[in-house]
């Protein structure tokens, strides 16, 4: 038979059970704001009856069956490879809309330098004896060849500032990846001792997202319970509880740009990492350095040094004002390699403008025009690259436009995907206050209720005990 | 689909953000009046831009230079028009003092005037636009004739572009004009004998330089017409490099530039998508249940 005192024993018991659920909803109302919490939910259980009286068995009350996270394993596959795409992508597209040197309207850009330079030779070309002109053409040379420089050189710095942007992220992967690993160490723990560790569980996966944002770095679920990372490639960069480190190196073959290295999470190496192992914002920062600016950057050198070339060669064959011939223009490096930061217009010239070669012969000084027309010419004749150096520069304007068209775009559409997938994953894991404050007020409701039991039982005892 | 607070309140940054971002965007064309800034707007119209300013560019240089040329060419045209008048006065006088009523004296004063002529024929080849001698060919730097008329120059004809890798003759020979190379006769020679005839009262020389007079005519006239089609050649290349110039920078303007009327309509557009957005959000923020429980 039903006692009082064990109805009062099992009021005691769906207590604490409700006032868990309390205590959850209040964990879920607390964290609606945190990122990466996923709602918890108890799961209440009635507890089977050990008692039998004469006509069935009355239950013992309830209590606590287990708090679980709401999760969908579906989604959480899908995002590691979103948040790596719109990581790389948006940090490329970042990278490459930060540089202005290329800016078709640029004030001082190349394309306006260029053009003032070739006016200046058809001043010259119009009265070659004309000192005035002859000055002005060389300072216009100079402008051209600084214009060069600069552009070559804020190309360059976009580069190192991703040099900068890529040990700082290295530095926040190693933190980590070392965290990761000791949260795969301490859930496994917890797990030991029968209960899911819902928070750190969270910080787990939030920590797995990060990664994965940096590095694109993909999880790997084990039979134990722990999550593995593995670089693109399949390096890995968590493995159980230790954690690879990366590290840079400057790349003397890359301009002194930096490379990547890893230690593997077994000890060995250091060993240098391939490109196509990372992704994320390191992949992005790196596609954007070598890709599209390296290659941009090459162009422009090409560009200076076919250009300084065709002029050298017109330019070396005319006589100048004093009767001497083989004067070159610009002086530029022996290959291509960094020309548009080194070309400079001959120091000589500079010195004394009348060394400008105007004349194709000593005998037609001083009002011979001709290799000026024909230094003019070289504006429209193809330079050793195949297009004459107007095209070739607005070949290079646009291809960079292309690549930092196509990286917006992409951009634009990562994002796109990703908030979508995150809403989604939000919808399911995510806190709703409405929901968590009618859980709170059921608990309570249930929590006065049983109240209501134990001091209903309370003033049957006391009957009982009147009756003594 | 399960909504919850901090969907509620993302979504609301979100699409604040995204109308913020189209504002900003309809903003800047407006108050900058481009459409392409960074080469990433649009890489077409971003490489156009950059060769359409090489040819404004281009042609600015093409009208200044064939302005200059036709300075000088106007120039030389007036010299050999002043040159035609001096011919002409030479010619009376041959025609006058060819007849051999006129004293010694008569003739000695007439040789006087010619020998003037000879200076005033010498001077106007010699003339010279900002600094340059423009009869010496090559030689630009000296004056191309001495007082007895004698040539230093060159055969040299210099050649100014009208259209990019387009050359046009910009100055003519003088040699060929007045010094009767390639078949004439020496302008100079003429007048000088002229003189000579005048002076020593030789009636059949002085009508005998009749005709090389009416020869270094020719000669210069025939020239004159060189140079009105040069004048026309540089007159059309500076009409023809502002039209293209102008053709540049409209179909320049027309890709790059913003439109206005799209532009205003686009920020207008995007302001009134924020208020939704914001008036929205605030409506949804204070939509909770927590409000409505009594404690």
């Amino acid at each position: 038979m039903a006692d009082l005192l064990t109805i009062l024993s099992q009021a005691s018991t769906s207590l604490a059970a409700h006032r868990e659920a309390a205590a959850v909803a209040g964990q879920n109302i607390a964290n609606v704001n945190t990122p990466g919490y996923s709602r918890q939910t108890v799961n209440l259980e009635a507890l089977t009856p050990d008692q039998l009286v004469p006509n069935g068995f009355i239950g013992r009350g309830v209590d606590v069956q287990s708090i679980t996270q709401s999760r969908d394993a579906f989604l959480e596959r899908q995002i590691p490879n979103a948040i790596a795409s719109q990581s790389a992508s948006s940090t490329e597209s970042d990278a490459l809309g930060a540089v202005s040197a290329l800016d078709p309207d640029a004030a001082g850009g190349l394309s306006s330098t260029l053009s003032a330079f070739y006016s200046s030779l058809r001043a010259v070309a119009q009265n070659p004896a004309d000192p005035a002109s002859r000055t002005a053409a060389v300072s216009s040379a100079q402008a051209l060849a600084q214009s060069f420089n600069r552009t070559s050189q804020a190309v360059e710095d976009a580069r190192s500032g991703l040099d900068d942007k890529i040990s700082g992220i290295v530095n926040e992967v190693n933190t980590d990846a070392a965290n990761m690993a000791s949260l795969n160490a301490q859930i496994r723990s917890g797990r030991a001792s029968g209960a899911e560790p819902n928070d750190l569980l969270d910080a787990r996966r939030q920590l797995q997202d990060k990664l994965t944002e940096l590095t694109g770095a993909t999880p790997v679920m084990d039979s134990q319970g722990d999550v593995s990372m593995a670089l693109p490639g399949g390096t890995a960069l968590v493995s159980q509880d230790r954690a690879a480190q990366l590290s840079t190196l400057p790349d003397s073959s890359n301009r002194g740009h930096l490379s990547l290295r890893i230690t593997r999470a077994d000890g060995s190496g250091p060993v240098s990492l391939p490109t196509s192992a990372a992704g994320g914002a390191i992949g992005g920062a790196i596609s954007a350095r070598d890709g599209t600016l390296g290659a941009t950057s090459a162009s422009l050198d090409s560009l200076a040094f076919d250009f300084a070339n065709a002029i050298n060669s017109v330019s070396s064959a005319g006589f100048a004002q004093d009767g001497t011939t083989g004067h070159n223009m610009f002086t530029v490096g022996a290959t291509s390699a960094g020309a548009a930061g080194q070309i400079a217009v001959d120091p000589t010239l500079i010195a004394n403008p009348a060394l400008l070669a105007a004349s194709s012969s000593a005998a037609g000084l001083p009002g011979d025009n001709t290799n000026m027309n024909a230094l003019i010419a070289t504006e429209q004749t193809a330079l050793a690259s195949g297009s004459d150096p107007e095209t070739a520069f607005s070949n290079i304007v646009a291809s960079f436009g292309g690549a930092s068209q196509r990286a917006q775009a992409m951009s634009d559409q990562d994002g796109a995907l990703l908030d979508n997938l995150t809403n989604l994953r939000e919808s399911t894991s995510g806190v709703s206050l409405d929901e968590e404050m009618v859980n709170l007020t059921s608990a309570q409701r249930a929590f006065e209720a049983v109240g209501k039991v134990i001091t209903t039982t309370d003033s049957m005892l006391d009957t009982l005990m009147s009756l003594m | 689909m399960r909504v919850t607070d901090r969907m509620m309140f993302e979504n609301a940054a979100a699409n604040a953000a995204k109308s913020r971002d189209r504002a900003q965007t309809a903003m800047e064309q407006l108050s900058t009046g481009m459409r392409v800034v960074h080469p990433g707007d649009d890489p077409t119209v971003a490489a156009s831009m950059v060769r359409g300013q090489q040819t404004i560019d281009r042609m600015a240089a093409i009208t200044q230079n064939a302005a200059r040329a036709g300075d000088e060419v106007d120039a030389s045209d007036s010299a050999l028009q002043s040159l035609t008048d001096v011919l002409a006065r030479a010619r009376e006088l041959t025609v006058q003092m060819g007849n051999d009523s006129y004293s010694a004296a008569d003739r000695q004063g007439a040789a006087t005037e010619v020998d003037g002529l000879m200076q005033q024929a010498v001077t106007l080849m010699n003339t010279n636009v900002d600094g340059r001698y423009i009869f010496g060919g090559n030689k630009d730097q000296t004056a191309p004739f001495d007082t007895s008329g004698n040539y230093s120059g060159d055969t040299a004809v210099r050649q100014v572009e009208v259209a990019p890798g387009v050359l046009e003759n910009s100055s003519v020979r003088a040699d060929v004009a007045v010094k009767g190379v390639g078949g004439g006769v020496d302008l100079f020679a003429t007048l000088q004998s002229l003189s000579t005839a005048l002076k020593t009262n030789n009636g059949n020389a002085i009508r005998g330089s009749l005709t090389g007079l009416e020869t270094a005519t020719t000669q210069v006239t025939t020239t004159l017409s060189q140079i009105g089609a040069m004048g026309d050649a540089f007159a059309t290349a500076q009409t023809l490099a502002k039209s293209t110039s102008d053709a540049t920078t409209k179909s320049v303007s027309e890709q790059s530039e913003a439109d206005v009327i799209q532009s205003s309509s686009q920020l207008a557009l995007a302001n009134s998508a924020l208020n939704a957005t914001l008036t929205a959000a605030a409506q949804s923020f204070s939509l909770s249940l927590v409000n409505k429980l009594g404690g």
